[in-house]
């Protein structure tokens, strides 16, 4: 492995997920050398258990986080409101795979849905058009099943229920994809072998994450320097006010400091703001790049919602592919259903030790037990859509509660918003007619899950006054930093926000190394 | 069943005259409970009762009252209210009571720590326990058997085999 001095002025990117570690690997192929900081340690694939649990307790980011506001989430789950993976892969270790592109108004959600009172809706400073040249290549790098030739994954059972009711209900867009997992060998991985643990790690490496692709590549080309169990906890700047170092903390506790040319920030829609937010200094004193305020506003975790459907035959559902069943029919923009945006069907599948904990938090008795023994026979799905961005739901530091370093714990302050009410109440009446249809006995509407899609904490604007970067994801602020994960965007989008997180890391490596040449940076 | 109930019943009736023939039960309560069979039982029931699967094993729910104790040994001040309420829950004749009425016991103690406490460790537990697996038909780790590809992920067969290609590609 690369090692780069540490006084070194480098490309530093902080987070190896679904946008770091594509940035890590994208610019070391350009010939660029990186040094990549994780918070996580480094897990392989072979570490990974098959357990619900035990995998929770491995790779599930667990530092200190409060809660505040009206969602559930707060109240079931108040010191977990994220659902993310502190590792070398990040969330993509943990990730179901489904990848739909968001829809070409969605990235106009303001000129497209006007004005939604209370949301803090903004066109982006880019189009689908801009982006689908990326996405192409990250369906390929991902393997996507029904793009560019990968073939569809097979039907399992969940799906085979799943599928018939969209059928019985009208739908048409309903397939087991597109989902980033093998179903024959591609890319030097094997095909699935469909032992139902997505959210465990994928021991059989079926499953794209950027564990098993872009970061081994990244560190064959000889230019990586990843540094594993590295959190950092604040990023500096000269009297330029540009970015010149980062500091970070290893698993001993120890402080180190890695001087920089370039940082790019990945660390997920929390940890993101909130390393901006403690790199405050004179000249920043509110955090850097948050001139405009808008560091840790405009947080978005997607509308989203479960339903799991009781039938008198066996279903399994844990067995196979968590996610390989997509129903796009309910994805458009149709305002007559009584609220703006769409969402998605998936299926979606918990053993007894997660279904127990989140199909309906705080439950007990008899009622909650019937629905324990009609485990082997339900069916699940999830539900996800565009929920609206609001000022208000935003991301801050903790002015009580510490981490294990004694920095300020991140607050996620989130409320639904109406259109966010009134989309998940109308897609649980859609998910449960759709059961019904094929003979369900009975159905629950589980609320939501602590935030798997956590985005819009530092958002991608036109105008600096709007957002907290560019269209390249560079603060508006600070012409070397940039942010290159899932908070730069704008509005959520219905689409699960992988894929588009990961073409827009493309796309940045591509801007970025462009730049480096040109003696720009 | 109604064997094995009767067995928790005099196994915590005995306890506690045990613990009262050696006075350090005046109270007559355990200050110990983790360590007391007979409580680990009561609680065993408190579970049942909450959480009622007429078809899992009674060692599941004695082993989730175990973990559950575990859990209730915090600083001296929790310990002693996890072991008052438990106290309580005999003296006010729980292990005696038909289902119903001690559903409805523990309704009126549902917002207790104790309570809390038994109801959020069961739901991560009890459910986490492979016997318990067994019995709602769920097969657990699954990649050192090959996973399902050959092992039933696809035999649901009473419903017509969907389409699984999307609608465009499928005109």
């Amino acid at each position: 492995m690369n090692q780069i001095a540490k006084d070194e002025a480098a490309v530093v990117i902080i987070g190896s997920g679904a946008g770091g570690g594509t940035l890590a690997y994208e610019l070391t192929a350009a010939g660029i050398p990186c040094v990549l900081l994780e918070a996580g340690a480094f897990i392989k694939n072979e570490d990974y258990h098959n357990n619900e649990w035990e995998a929770f307790r491995q790779m599930a980011w667990l530092d200190a986080r409060t809660t505040s506001g009206s969602w559930r989430v707060a109240k079931d789950f108040p010191g977990l409101p994220a659902w993310i993976v502190k590792a070398v892969g990040g969330s993509t270790t943990h990730w179901s795979g489904a990848t739909p592109r968001f829809k070409d108004y969605e990235f106009k959600a303001k000129s497209t849905y006007g004005d939604v009172a209370g949301a803090t809706l903004l066109d982006w400073p880019i189009t689908l058009d801009d982006l689908a040249p990326y996405y192409d290549r990250a369906e390929i790098a991902m393997g996507s099943t029904h793009r560019h030739g990968r073939p569809a994954l097979p039907a399992n059972n969940n799906y085979k229920v799943f599928a018939n009711g969209a059928e019985r209900v009208g739908y048409k867009q309903y397939a087991t994809g597109p989902y980033a997992t093998n179903a024959e060998p591609y890319d030097g991985r094997p095909a699935s072998i469909q032992d139902g643990f997505n959210f465990q790690g994928d021991k059989n490496k079926s499953k794209w994450s950027t564990l098993v692709r872009e970061i081994p590549r990244a560190l064959e080309t000889g230019l990586l320097d990843l540094r594993p169990d590295s959190h950092v906890v604040r990023i500096t700047h000269g009297a330029d006010g540009k970015a010149d170092a980062v500091l970070y903390v290893d698993k001993d506790g120890n402080l180190h400091r890695q001087a920089a040319k370039v940082v790019c920030v990945a660390g997920n829609s929390i940890e993101t703001p909130r390393l901006l937010l403690l790199s405050e200094s004179n000249r920043f004193p509110t955090g850097l790049a948050n001139g405009a305020d808008h560091v840790g506003r405009h947080y978005m975790r997607h509308m989203t919602g479960s339903v799991y459907a009781q039938f008198d035959k066996p279903v399994h559902m844990f067995r196979g592919e968590t996610m390989a069943g997509i129903i796009a029919d309910e994805a458009a923009n149709n305002p007559e259903r009584g609220f703006v945006g769409g969402y998605y069907m998936e299926t979606l599948s918990l053993g007894p030790s997660f279904l127990a904990a989140f199909i309906e938090p705080g439950a007990w008795g008899p009622e909650f037990a019937a629905m324990m023994d009609a485990y082997a026979n339900t069916a699940g799905m999830w539900i996800v859509g565009e929920d609206m961005p609001q000022a208000t739901n935003r991301v801050t530091l903790s002015d009580s509660v510490k981490d294990q370093w004694g920095l300020a714990a991140p607050n996620v302050h989130f409320d639904d918003h109406a259109n966010d009410v009134a989309m998940r109440n109308y897609a649980y009446e859609k998910a449960q007619k759709l059961y019904e249809a094929v003979g369900a006995v009975s159905s629950h509407r589980t609320p939501p899950y602590p935030s798997t899609h956590n985005l819009g904490t530092c958002r991608m604007s036109e105008k600096p006054e709007d957002g907290v970067v560019d269209k390249w994801g560079r603060a508006h602020e600070v012409s070397n930093l940039f942010v290159s994960d899932g908070s730069v965007m704008t509005t959520g989008a219905a689409a699960n926000p992988t894929l588009t997180i990961v073409a827009l890391a493309i796309r940045q490596a591509e801007y970025l190394a462009g730049e480096l040449k040109a003696g720009n940076l | 069943m109604k064997t094995t109930r009767r067995h928790v019943l005099l196994g915590s009736a005995s306890a506690l005259l045990a613990a009262s023939s050696l006075g350090g039960a005046a109270l007559g309560f355990t200050l110990d409970p983790a360590k007391d069979e007979a409580s680990k039982a009561l609680l065993a029931r408190v579970v049942r009762v909450a959480f009622p699967h007429k078809n899992f094993p009674d060692a599941a729910y004695l082993r989730t009252a175990g973990v559950i104790l575990t859990a209730a040994e915090g600083t001296p001040g929790q310990k002693l209210a996890f072991a008052a309420t438990l106290h309580d829950l005999d003296q006010a004749g729980f292990a005696d009571m038909d289902e119903a009425a001690a559903l409805d016991h523990l309704k009126s103690i549902e917002d207790t720590p104790f309570f809390v406490l038994t109801r959020s460790t069961t739901v991560v537990t009890l459910y986490d326990d492979p016997e318990v697996w067994a019995v709602l038909g769920y097969e657990g780790p699954s990649f050192d058997k090959g996973g399902y590809i050959n092992r039933g992920f696809n035999d649901l067969d009473w419903l017509p085999e969907p389409r699984i290609e999307e609608y465009e590609a499928a005109q």
